[in-house]
């Protein structure tokens, strides 16, 4: 016969069902019976962050460096409401999360009790699907429906909120197995074969085509990456990626050009506008892609490959649309050419490469160096150059050392980059890269930060010392939030409003403080010994890189201009004024 | 570019739990989508299922956005658009409160047996009537009525079905 549970003990259940290793989280009051169940067994291993954003952080970084669901445990009231930036940066970026909240007792629910806040309500918006479980006998039922929305379609945060005398009421639990029906959910997976008899047609037609790659291949898994290597090796066209797709396949390759987009390359962006057809594979034409729309690629064909079909024909009109699962839909497409012996001829397309290969020669990432101050760029170059034989995993910030970041590393393998791309939280890579580590506890972990954003969540040093993580902190101090002086210079006449980074901590001391190794330097010629030393160092160091305060990132494609626009560096200037509906683009 | 807006009225299956029409109506509003009309009921008890009818407007993209919007959300099992299909019809339900004067009370009834609405409720300072129709035929109603004293009115919002044998599944 089946024993009664206690509802804490059916959450552990639960989640040990669901194959959960670790959890990010932090107690209280309202979850206090999960936390003595957690305390009573030892098949999941608790990590204690030190703010509940960064729970979730680590949790989105401990899921897309792994492909699994990350998971968070935290109290009710304040302890819900600090995860809701983390839990919007997971809905923006598809990032597989499962957070389980505690809330007061059902019977005080409305009443305004202590530490009472509609979690359910407030982050309705900012989860793909929340439940309130107010019934002991939907408990099982609401964790086993949460993994399956997070993981399955295109991924996101799930949140499970239980009152308090929920974990402390008992009933029966029979296992996964036996939990009554799942959710109502069942993403399309599958494509037609009529549209991929469609897709392979345009692909043979094409003289100037162009794959526009994003973070739906990175969702989709390693076997999306796999056949999408192929289908780039058999067709031979040249391939972008977005800042959420780096890595999909090696950036490395030479048929790579570049990340596209505001801060893309020249050759990236000029390959969208002038394409007779544009490949997209699990993109989204966010904003930052497209720059104005109507200026945005006018003469291509445009085929769109993508599981949620919200995201079709949402800023821009496609010709054609194939939604599914990436794996299938590239799997499928490989079958079909290979089952019709198409081959594509390399001459079709050879006026196209000798084009671009002429944008290329532009040399657009190029920058000034400097032997007397560091340059954030070369200080990535040398980074790179240094680790890339180790396949490190990189989170990042936000803001210009972001941006380099994507330009200036290579990324060789999928799931080797985190960084918050839609909703653009500073404070992300330090938690991040706590989640990565502790998925990865072999390899090395680097976050490459901005001395402000670092500080949005640098109480997680304290998490890092607990656990002796050894994440590797590299800030690119440029003493200002430098992505936002750049605005303010090319946008606000020069007036750098409350931008200056004044009265920043001693990064070694701090470091020191939370028993890491800190280590500055300001000279470019002490780069690769600090690089080096870096690595050698088993434990957490903060680099304190002093970078050139004033360096700007380019190549820039300002707001609400089109991708032939582009300023390519500090001697570009506007053409003529901003237009009135760029100023209050973000 | 101008795109024309069209009136669309979609008709959604849900599961009937608490907060699903906070989720459709924070969609709308979230989103930026208006909501002209909306109308909810469970309509199947056995399987705790809800029928949501919004009436909105939009461009084609827009429309379209919105129903695959929609049909993310985990508690919709379907959504149809009854504007496209072949024919459909659409009823809305006023109730309305009539301050009589004795001298109109005559007329008033006359009126209402003209029209077609149907009594509720009369006393010596009020009639309350009933009527269901069209959107058209209510604004109609409502304007006609104006010569009396309208005391208060209440329409639902809109209910459409399809003709014919097109219909909404599970
Ligand atoms: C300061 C700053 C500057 C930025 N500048 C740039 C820039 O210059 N260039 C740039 O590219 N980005 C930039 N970004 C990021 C940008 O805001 C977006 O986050 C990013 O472009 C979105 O990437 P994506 O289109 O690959 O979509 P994602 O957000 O990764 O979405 C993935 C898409 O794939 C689909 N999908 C998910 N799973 C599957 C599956 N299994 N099968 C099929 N489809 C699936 C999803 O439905 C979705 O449509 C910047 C961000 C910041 C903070
Ligand atoms: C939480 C949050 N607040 C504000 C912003 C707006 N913002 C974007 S970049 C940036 C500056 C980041 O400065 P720093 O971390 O030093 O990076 P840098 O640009 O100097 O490399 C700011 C304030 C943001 N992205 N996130
Ligand atoms: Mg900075």
């Amino acid at each position: 016969m089946m024993k009664k549970l206690s509802g804490a003990r059916i959450v552990i259940e639960a989640l040990i069902q669901e194959n959960v290793k670790v959890i990010f989280g932090y107690p209280g009051g309202a979850v206090l019976p999960i936390y003595d169940e957690l305390f009573k067994q030892n098949k999941i291993r608790h990590i204690l962050v030190r703010h509940e954003q960064a729970a979730v952080h680590a949790a989105e970084g401990y899921a897309r460096s792994t492909g699994k669901v990350g998971v968070v445990l935290v109290t009710s009231g304040p302890g819900a409401t600090n995860t809701v930036t983390g839990l919007t940066d997971a809905m923006m970026d598809s990032v597989p999360v499962v957070c389980i909240s505690g809330q007061v007792p059902t019977h005080m629910i409305g009443n305004d009790a202590f530490q009472e806040a509609d979690i359910v309500g407030i982050t309705r918006p900012c989860t793909k699907h929340n439940y309130l479980v107010k019934e002991i006998s939907k408990l099982a039922e609401s964790i086993h429906s949460a993994f399956h929305i997070a993981k399955n379609g295109r991924p996101g945060p799930v949140l499970v909120d239980i009152p308090k005398d929920i974990q402390t009421f008992e009933t029966k639990y029979g296992g996964k197995k036996h939990t009554k029906s799942f959710a109502f959910y069942k993403p399309h997976t599958k494509p037609s074969f009529d549209t991929i008899v469609k897709f392979v047609n345009l692909l043979e037609k094409s003289k100037k085509p162009i794959f526009y790659v994003g973070g739906g291949v990175i969702n989709s898994g390693s076997r999306a990456s796999l056949y999408l290597k192929k289908l780039l090796k058999i067709t031979g066209f040249p391939c972008t990626q977005t800042l959420m797709g780096l890595g999909a396949t090696p950036t490395s390759d030479d048929q790579f050009i570049g990340m596209l987009g505001m801060h893309g390359t020249y050759e990236a962006n000029l390959s969208m506008n002038k394409s007779d057809l544009m490949i997209c594979i699990g993109a989204r034409f966010d904003d930052r892609i497209t720059g104005k729309v109507s200026g945005f690629s006018p003469k291509s064909k445009k085929v769109h490959l993508d599981i949620d079909a919200s995201s079709f024909n949402k800023s821009v009109n496609v010709d054609l649309l194939i939604q599914g699962d990436l794996s299938k839909i590239l799997e499928m497409t490989l079958k079909y050419i290979e089952n019709k012996r198409i081959s594509f001829s390399k001459e079709k397309i050879s006026a196209w490469w000798i084009q671009i290969n002429k944008w290329r020669a532009k040399n657009c990432l190029n920058y000034k160096n400097s032997k007397s101050i560091i340059k954030p760029q070369y200080a990535l170059q040398r980074l790179d150059f240094l680790t890339k034989h180790l396949d490190p995993f990189i989170t990042t910030e936000v803001g210009q050392h972001q941006m380099w970041a994507a330009q200036f590393l290579t990324f060789n393998k999928p799931k080797h980059w985190m960084t918050s791309g839609g909703l653009g939280t500073m404070g992300y890579g330090l938690p991040a890269a706590m989640g990565v580590q502790i998925a990865h506890p072999k390899d090395l972990v680097i976050d490459v930060a901005g001395e402000a954003s670092i500080l949005m969540n640098i109480q997680e040093m304290s998490t890092i010392k607990q656990y002796r993580l050894p994440v590797k902190i590299f800030i690119l101090n440029n003493h200002y939030m430098g992505m936002v002086r750049q605005w303010q210079e090319l946008l606000h006449g020069n007036r750098l409003s409350e931008s200056y980074m004044d009265s920043l901590p001693d990064f070694v001391k701090l470091a020191e403080s939370f028993g890491a190794t800190g280590l500055r330097i300001s000279k470019p010629g002490e780069m690769d010994d600090l690089i080096k030393e870096m690595i050698k160092i088993k434990g957490p160091v903060i680099c304190d890189v002093v970078v050139d305060p004033k360096e700007n990132c380019f190549p820039m494609i300002p707001s609400g201009s089109t991708h032939d626009q582009m300023l390519l560096g500090p001697n570009d200037k506007l053409e003529g004024e901003i237009s009135e509906e760029g100023m209050v683009l973000v | 570019m101008t795109e024309s807006h069209s009136k669309h009225i979609l008709s959604i299956m849900v599961d009937n739990e608490p907060g699903v029409l906070a989720r459709i109506v924070g969609l709308f509003s979230g989103r930026g989508y208006n909501i002209e009309s909306l109308s909810v009921s469970e309509v199947d008890s056995d399987r705790f299922l809800s029928r949501v009818t919004v009436v909105t407007s939009g461009t084609k993209n827009i429309i379209d956005q919105i129903k695959a919007q929609v049909r993310k959300l985990i508690p919709v099992h379907n959504l149809i658009d009854i504007t496209e299909l072949k024919s459909f019809i659409g009823k809305e339900l006023i109730l309305m409160k009539l301050d009589i004067k004795q001298k109109t009370v005559l007329k008033i009834h006359k009126h209402i047996k003209n029209i077609g609405a149907k009594i509720l409720f009369e006393d010596k300072t009020v009639i309350i009537i009933e009527f269901s129709g069209t959107p058209t035929e209510i604004s109609g109603l409502i304007k006609k009525m104006k010569v009396y004293n309208i005391v208060e009115l209440t329409r639902s919002g809109l209910v459409s079905m399809a003709l014919g044998k097109d219909y909404i599944r599970r």
